[in-house]
């Protein structure tokens, strides 16, 4: 019996990941991160490189590593979909760590469109609880 | 005589350690503060609003966070720069984001023209060598 639930519950926890994909530190409920510019639907040119800022309130930047309340840093997801949210954010040319503290970037993309969006992490690089995001926007280099 | 030596002894010591407090965190070469919004001249209906608080090639930490090329945003409210070899005073014209924040909401400016100003500083609320401080701007809140 113990063990039919058990495993009705961990089928249940497997079937709703939405419920449970979440780091183990808190954000607070009010953090908005955004992204400052470009704008979504932005026109850019090729060869021209353009810098990117990250726009956050209610919740403070702090680098990788360093453990501190209501803090975190930037990672920014370049033709990319949310990775799961319970694990490190990977490190590569599509999911890109500030992890020293940085607030804005320089970036130059090949002609075509692009997504961008901002996901903050834990000084771990593992994303919050909630987790804080920014809304995905698409730009055009020509 | 013994104490008079001990007693000057610990006058020089008194003496020099406000000096030695002096001793200021290395700035990048590059690195660069400015306010992102608002712009210089603004007009801010209502006195209500987000000063959004850039930085270039230097990264932000909360305060007493000591690791290199970073440091945390002080907002100068109609004031001047302090003195740069001391630690920003806290008070209304100078509000500090020890917490790593790179927004400052502000909602009780009065109507008039105001001055704003972002300072930069180290764990210890230094500012850095060189300094790195923002232009100071000026934003118009019109009567109410």
């Amino acid at each position: 019996m113990n063990k039919q639930i058990a495993a009705i519950i961990s089928a249940l926890m497997i079937s709703l990941p939405g419920y449970i994909s979440a780091g183990d530190t808190p954000a607070p409920d009010n953090a908005y991160l955004y992204i400052g510019w470009p704008n979504d639907g932005e026109v850019l040119y090729s060869g021209r490189p353009f810098r990117v800022w990250f726009g956050l309130r209610n919740m403070g930047v702090a680098p990788k590593g360093v453990n501190k309340p209501n803090t975190g840093h930037h990672h920014l997801l370049i033709d990319s979909d949310l990775p799961p949210l319970d694990e490190e954010i990977p490190s590569d040319r599509n999911s890109v760590h500030f992890g020293a503290g940085q607030t804005e970037t320089m970036l130059e993309l090949p002609p075509g469109t692009h997504t961008l969006q901002l996901l903050m992490a834990d000084y771990n690089h593992v994303p919050h609880n909630p987790p804080v995001y920014s809304k995905k926007i698409t730009i055009t280099v020509k | 005589m013994l104490i008079r030596i001990l007693l000057v002894l610990a006058g020089t010591l008194v003496f020099c350690s406000t000096h030695v407090v002096a001793e200021q965190t290395p700035s990048a070469e590059n690195a660069r503060v400015y306010i992102i919004w608002p712009a210089d001249g603004a007009v801010i209906r209502g006195g209500k609003l987000w000063v959004r608080m850039g930085v270039r090639n230097a990264g932000v930490a909360p305060k007493g966070v000591d690791i290199p090329n970073v440091g945390h945003h002080h907002l100068l409210i109609d004031a001047d720069l302090p003195p740069l070899d001391e630690e920003i005073p806290s008070d209304r014209n100078h509000l500090h984001f020890g917490g790593g924040q790179t927004e400052a909401r502000l909602e009780d400016l009065s109507p008039g023209t105001h001055t704003l100003q972002l300072l930069f500083a180290d764990y210890n609320h230094m500012p850095h060598d060189p300094p790195l401080y923002s232009e100071q701007i000026t934003i118009t809140v019109p009567p109410y």
